[in-house]
């Protein structure tokens, strides 16, 4: 220890010193900082939008969600579309070259969209109910071929769908047994019903909104309230809040490419993003190490500045 | 606050006020603590120093 001593008392010898007492300052600048957040949150409370669910968007908007789960029945819709880590669709995730991550990921969360979002939450409500046994019975024995024909028209026959007492209903046509499947799917929703069931997991507890939250940004419904509060990605999104709250200024590094071209159009938009963050992040970490870089602050001086009283003195 | 914000659009950049308030504050923070002087008491050289010798 002595050696130590004597070895920093010869590194220091001649430095002038200034005693500060660094524990105070850090005690001091906490208060005041929880000082200032009790205050502020008492004052402005925070942001407190209701949330939207299956069961409120299916009231809202019934032919969007009925649009919806036809897309999830057919396996066109974005979910299902989607890739790794939900499916295995072909050229599906954004690559960079040979930089696939979400291929190296693989399907950790792999979904079935027509299976666990519009057939699995109908099995469930048959019970007790021949018409809906029934329509099922008849989509699931009819061929792939037969389902495709019967989801297009329906699809194509929602444009100009109507609602009447809280049911959809299209104009005339061969459609199967799709209208009482949807019908029913939109019931459930109604009720709060669908929500629960894609909540389901065998556990006490639920807390994974994976599946009711890719059910929703598959429709517009979602998309369109976000789009209201400025929350989409062509908009800034993840820098804004709700309401007049500010927002997640400091994302503004990844943000910005988002509304630039090639990116702003690019598929693969977010994988080149995050690379491009990530080669920003290691060069701001190697600043010391790269010329020209390095001299910045020799030539921008705003240490002298702020220890102005030092360099006025030497 | 649950009022939706304004929004500032220039180019490509689409800023909320509420947001730019924040950036704003954070360049006036910035500047005030490169001129504020440090709480010592006396602004001569010098005074409260140590020299280790």
């Amino acid at each position: 220890m002595t050696g130590t001593t004597d070895t920093q008392a010869r590194y220091y010898a001649g430095i002038r010193m200034v005693p500060f007492d660094l524990l105070k300052e850090l005690v001091l600048a906490l208060l005041g900082v929880a000082v200032l957040i009790a205050v502020l949150a008492a004052v402005l409370s925070a942001p407190d939008v209701p949330p939207v669910t299956i069961g409120s968007w299916s009231q809202a908007d019934p032919v969007d969600f009925v649009t919806t789960a036809s897309a999830e029945l057919a396996g066109q819709s974005g979910t299902a579309q989607y890739g790794p880590p939900y499916n295995s669709t072909p050229d599906a995730a954004q690559a960079l070259g040979p930089i696939v991550p979400q291929d190296w990921a693989g399907i950790s969360t792999p979904i079935d969209t027509a299976k666990e979002f519009v057939l699995h939450p109908l099995e469930l409500a048959a019970t007790g109910n021949p018409t809906l046994t029934s329509a099922l019975d008849t989509y699931n024995g009819a061929d792939a071929t037969h389902q495709q024909a019967w989801l297009d028209s329906y699809t194509k026959a929602l444009d100009g769908a109507t609602v009447e007492n809280g049911q959809v209903t299209v104009a005339a046509g061969d459609y199967g047994p799709v209208p009482t499947l949807m019908g029913s799917l939109l019931g459930i929703a109604r009720s709060g019903g669908l929500d629960a069931l894609l909540l389901e997991n065998g556990r006490f507890f639920q807390t994974d909104f994976t599946r009711p939250l890719l059910f929703m940004g598959d429709g517009n419904y979602m998309s369109n309230l976000a789009a209201d509060q400025h929350l989409t990605g062509d908009q800034w999104g993840v820098m804004n809040e709700t309401g007049s709250y500010p927002g997640q200024t400091w994302l503004w590094l990844y943000s910005v490419w988002y509304q630039l071209p090639p990116f702003n159009t690019a598929p693969n938009a977010d994988l080149v993003i995050v690379l491009i963050v990530l080669a920003l992040t290691t060069l701001l970490a190697l600043v010391p190490f790269i010329p020209i870089l390095r001299d910045i602050p020799r030539w921008v001086p705003v240490h002298k500045l702020i220890w102005r009283r030092y360099y006025r003195s030497v | 606050m649950d009022a939706p914000a304004t929004y500032l659009n220039w180019a490509f950049i689409l800023i909320s006020i509420p947001n730019l308030l924040m950036i704003l504050g954070m360049i006036l923070l910035f500047i005030v603590a490169l001129v504020a002087p440090f709480p010592h008491g006396s602004e001569e050289p010098g005074a409260g120093e140590q020299r280790h010798e």
